[in-house]
């Protein structure tokens, strides 16, 4: 029995199935979850899910959110979990320049800020 | 008695009505449908944030956030209508309206400022009838909104809430209770006083279930500060769904009520239509035999 990945928007259960290895993209790197982790409960930054399953390598852009790992099931709670192929690397380049725009002149807009380029370059990694 | 061919014509009129609301009735019960998985999958996805949170409440992290804390005297206050773009839904407008127009009433006379929002042209024509200014008109939610949309306004109204400007958000929207109940509700979502209840209750109800300890990552403190933004959404998103959902209900009811009366309306007509071919026929057999008898004599 290996791990369950389930991967859960607010829109839809986006993904469920069997995994050997996760690697989660956390707020500060990345996090690898194998069989018989034990039980945690982790803030997502903004980056790419690696699942390794029986099937072959899969992977998401996945939008911050949390992860929470009990019993060798592996929940992802997230905005939005996207096929890195479906990423266009072009739009985040658009985005990224957009969040740089963004003016920082208060700590909320400075914190606003901050998190709009982490969003993009999250993006533009996973696209590449 | 009416004259045959024009009762003939508004049959087949009130036949041709019939369809399209039969029509209408299926198209609203097929999206009701879908609308009504969604409104599931946001469950999926709010069951899984409180189990996080009764986690967090079970480690014993101390529940503390801007967005929590009731502000006193509030200066400024917000309002969402969420009411539908299209009409043919039976009361669900008016309700959403009814609830409306107090609630800003009273606002108005014990804080002051208050700035009204509106989704739905029904809503937004209705209030500009009655006079209430609006500040943001949305119209791009159908029957199905999409996350990313909801998220962007629900965003807006964090950003703007945190730098002070606005001190309360109130929310009026139809809720979905059953196929056959929806009511027009008023919820505060800001200050996000339902978390604590969450919160709380889930703390309680922990003792008996899983025991595990989780660790952390960065801490329970952190993870909290970004649990409660991100309820909120969801919250709100719920707020969005529930409205559709109710609105395809809503309609179905009235387009089955419609195709309905409609039915009834073309079985006394018909009725009223035979009566008075028959009559015509009479008459004319009456005519033929006078004139036989005139004839004859």
């Amino acid at each position: 029995m290996a791990l369950r990945c389930v991967v859960v928007t607010p829109e839809r259960n986006q993904l469920d199935r069997e995994a050997e290895y996760v690697s989660l993209p956390m707020f500060d790197g990345e996090l690898g979850v194998m069989q018989g982790r034990s039980p945690m409960i982790g803030r997502l930054g903004f980056g790419t899910m690696r699942l390794q399953t029986a099937a072959g390598p899969e992977r998401y852009y996945i939008d911050g959110g949390f992860a929470h790992v009990e019993d060798n099931v592996v929940n992802v709670l997230t905005g939005k979990a996207v096929p890195v192929d479906l990423l266009d690397a072009e739009e985040a380049r658009e985005a990224l320049a957009a969040a740089l725009e963004l003016p920082s002149n208060s700590p909320e807009e400075t914190q606003l800020k901050a998190s709009a380029v982490m969003r993009a370059r999250g993006q533009l990694r996973a696209a590449r | 008695m009416a004259n045959a061919r024009a009762l003939d014509k508004r049959r087949k009129s009130i036949r041709n009505i019939r369809k399209i609301t039969r029509t209408m009735e299926l198209i609203a019960t097929a999206r009701y449908k879908k609308a009504m998985d969604r409104a599931h999958a946001v469950t999926a996805y709010t069951d899984r944030l409180s189990q996080i949170v009764s986690s967090l409440a079970a480690a014993g992290t101390e529940v503390d956030h801007p967005l929590l804390q009731p502000r006193e005297n509030p200066k400024a206050v917000r309002v969402l209508v969420l009411s539908s773009n299209r009409g043919l839904c039976g009361g669900y407008n008016a309700g959403v309206l009814r609830a409306t127009m107090p609630r800003i009433q009273e606002l108005e006379s014990s804080i002051g400022s208050v700035s009204v929002d509106v989704s739905g042209k029904r809503g937004i024509n209705g209030l500009k009838f009655r006079g209430v200014e609006t500040a943001e008109n949305y119209t791009q939610f159908e029957d199905q909104p999409a996350y990313d949309e909801v998220e962007k306004i629900a965003s807006g109204y964090l950003e703007q809430y945190i730098t002070g400007q606005f001190d309360r958000l109130d929310v009026i929207y139809t809720k979905f209770i059953s196929t056959s109940r929806q009511i027009a509700t008023i919820e505060t979502l800001l200050p996000f006083g339902s978390f604590d209840e969450e919160i709380s209750g889930a703390g309680a109800s922990e003792d008996s279930s899983s025991q595990s300890q989780f660790e952390f990552l960065p801490t329970a403190q952190s993870i909290l500060e970004e649990v409660v933004p991100t309820s909120f959404k969801a919250k709100l998103f719920k707020c969005f769904l529930d409205a559709a959902v109710s609105e395809q209900v809503a309609r179905m009811i009235a387009m089955k009520g419609a195709t309905e009366s409609a039915g009834d309306m073309i079985n006394q007509l018909s009725m009223t239509y035979n009566r008075a071919r028959q009559s015509q026929i009479t008459g004319e057999i009456m005519e033929i035999i006078g004139g036989v008898e005139a004839l004859k004599s």
